[in-house]
């Protein structure tokens, strides 16, 4: 601690832009969930009605628990569909080049727009879709499958496909960072490869899994354009909600839903955080 | 007692270990030198089982068990770079191999921690148990790996240069370390190494390896007196080799003995001991080798001489302190050097000693 000058001078730049971008607009937001809501105005006089109203009403509540939900599903099947892509890339393929070009590969379908990547669900999973026609060809089904497209069905399969490489990328990463000599020495110590993949792979891919979640939970839970065109409108996220309050001007109530999604956010990514300890394991 | 039979391995046409056969046996620490790249990891890789010979079978205690895989083998190995579990502790990386073994696993957690603790014993790092394999420094990380693999009693335990990343002083304390350990376990320790005082020091029984065949097998004692093999005399690091169309009038040179005129004549390669050689000034009555002095290293308890002699060959003479005293030597001057004709050891073009 020699200058502490010059540490404040270096450390200036990062907490400039962290308080004007990110402090300021937390503190304002949930300023504003407390101001007064009429019809087409907002006072800045403080009342907490925006709040009981949030809470008590069957719609936005509900809207909530629906967000967790869904998001809670996608988590859990881009774990269970992106790990076991991550360890094929991460461990089984050796050449380093086909690594990377398998990791581009993955993330193809970002080369086109959101929205295309979305809508292109439609035509896959409709009545007279894709998938309903091949499983009628094949004799599968009698009957088109009607719960594929526009239902919660259709939302998370959607949102499964966008934000899945956003899984795989991370534990790939952990996972293709495990010394060979490792897997070789519990090979050796008599470790059957189960064992290895449950004590010494699991393991130590699991800042992976901690880091795709986080950014999986993040991009879900602000989630509203994938619902909105998969579900027919039918599918309310609190992304939605938000949009919609935005629309008709009622800042202090769309404000409320912002705060309750910050705060669910932060305390996901805080409980991972406390799980795993990134700063040990990167 | 563990056998290789004919042990070949190739990868894609590159030959990496050719024809290789011996025996370990019973409570022995045999030390298997060579440099590197001559195939002694891959040979430790092929008798752990974690690759599979093209030809040739590995036996233990009489059955063979080239098809068994690694995890079945019980053939402990020590890897060169430790291989410890960073997410476990001391403790848990020692208990691994009891607990999740596929054949006999220890279930009772008692019995565990009496091994664990014996072993940490064994190799001294109690105190050590529950810290993380990032806050130990490499001497007890190379203590943990040994213990991680002794604790399962090995039939055999194989030691993939286990030194090579320690500093001088430890490496010596190791040395004696693992032979002490090893003599209390009675198992069978093969050690691989790139360094000839190790190979020398620790092995009951030496191996020496290069481009992927054993050259020469046998006491160390011997082996340094008397290389059968000049591969096995280059790897000494102890003797000058002397080759080439005149080198019947260099070793003459240096000699006023006789020497034996049919080996003489069958000889391509000669090895001469650094420190059989003796040095004289160029004004000398005595016969010599004419060479230009170098430059000399000093080493504490000995120096060495470097010169280079006519035919371009650079030369080295070992002055041991406790034999001779220090010479100061004049850069680039000529010098004679000398020999007896006792100490010159002939090879034949097959590289061969001969008689």
């Amino acid at each position: 601690m020699r200058s502490n000058k010059g540490t404040w001078l270096l450390l200036s730049p990062g907490i400039i832009w962290i308080t004007l971008f990110l402090v300021a607009p937390l503190i304002m937001m949930i300023y504003v969930s407390f101001w007064t809501q009429t019809t087409f105005s907002i006072k800045p006089d403080m009342t907490v009605v925006s709040w009981v109203n949030f809470f008590s009403s069957d719609t936005y509540f509900g809207a909530l628990l629906r967000t967790i939900r869904i998001w809670f599903t996608v988590l859990m099947v881009t774990i269970l569909v992106g790990f076991p892509v991550a360890l094929y890339i991460g461990q089984f393929i050796k050449n380093k080049t086909l690594q990377t070009a398998l990791l581009v590969t993955c993330v193809i379908p970002f080369w086109t727009s959101f929205l295309i990547r979305v809508l292109a669900w439609r035509p896959m999973l409709g009545k007279e879709g894709a998938i309903n026609i091949l499983l009628q060809k094949m004799g599968i089904i009698n009957a088109p499958i009607e719960v594929l497209l526009y239902t919660e069905l259709s939302v998370i399969i959607g949102m499964v496909q966008i934000y899945v490489v956003f899984m795989v990328g991370p534990i790939a990463f952990m996972i293709g960072r495990i010394d060979g000599s490792l897997i070789e020495g519990a090979r050796d110590l008599g470790a059957s490869t189960w064992t290895i993949f449950r004590r010494i792979i699991l393991p130590l891919s699991m800042p992976g899994v901690i880091v795709g979640a986080i950014f999986v939970t993040v991009m879900v839970l602000g989630e509203f354009a994938t619902a909105s065109a998969l579900s027919g409108r039918k599918v309310n996220l609190l992304g939605n909600i938000i949009i919609t309050q935005v629309g008709s001007l009622k800042w202090a109530f769309a404000a409320v839903a912002g705060v309750v999604l910050t705060v669910v956010m932060a305390t996901f990514v805080a409980i991972m955080l406390r799980i795993v300890n990134l700063r040990n394991q990167l | 007692m563990l056998e290789v039979k004919a042990v070949s391995k190739n990868f894609s046409g590159v030959s990496a270990v050719e024809d290789v056969s011996f025996t370990v046996n019973e409570n022995e620490y045999v030390t298997l030198l060579g440099s590197s790249g001559s195939g002694k990891s891959v040979l430790l890789r092929l008798i752990a089982g974690l690759l599979t010979p093209d030809e040739g079978d590995v036996f233990l205690n009489g059955t063979p068990i080239t098809d068994l895989p690694c995890h079945e083998r019980r053939i402990g190995f020590v890897q060169q770079k430790y291989a410890l579990f960073p997410h476990l502790n001391v403790y848990d990386n020692i208990a691994f191999g009891l607990r999740h073994r596929v054949i006999d696993p220890v279930k009772d957690e008692s019995i565990i921690r009496k091994k664990v603790q014996n072993t940490i014993e064994l190799v001294g790092l109690v105190g050590q148990e529950t810290k993380m394999t990032g806050q130990i420094s490499g001497g007890q990380k190379q203590r943990v790996s040994l213990a991680r693999t002794l604790v399962t009693e090995p039939k055999i335990c194989l030691l993939d240069e286990p030194l090579g990343a320690l500093d001088a002083n430890l490496r010596e304390r190791m040395t004696i370390e693992l032979q002490n350990i090893r003599r209390e376990l009675g198992v069978s320790f093969m050690h691989v190494t790139g360094n000839e005082f190790e190979a020398l020091a620790m092995g009951q029984n030496m191996l020496v390896m290069s481009d992927g065949r054993i050259v020469q097998q046998g006491a160390p004692q011997d082996m340094y007196a008397r290389p059968q093999d000049l591969i096995t005399a280059k790897s000494m690091h102890n003797f000058n080799i002397f080759s080439g169309d005149d080198l019947s009038a260099q070793l003459k040179a240096g000699t006023s003995d006789k020497l034996p005129a049919t080996k003489l004549k069958d000889a391509h390669f000669c090895a001469i001991p650094m420190d059989k050689i003796d040095i004289s000034d160029a004004s000398a009555k005595t016969s010599g080798l004419s060479a230009e002095f170098l430059t000399s290293e000093f080493l504490g308890n000995k120096i060495i001489y470097f010169f280079k002699i006519e035919n371009g060959d650079v030369c080295e003479v070992e002055n041991h302190m406790s034999l001779r005293e220090r010479r100061e030597l004049k850069a680039n001057a000529t010098y004679q050097l000398h020999w007896k004709s006792k100490d010159i050891l002939y090879y034949g073009e097959n590289k061969q000693l001969l008689g």
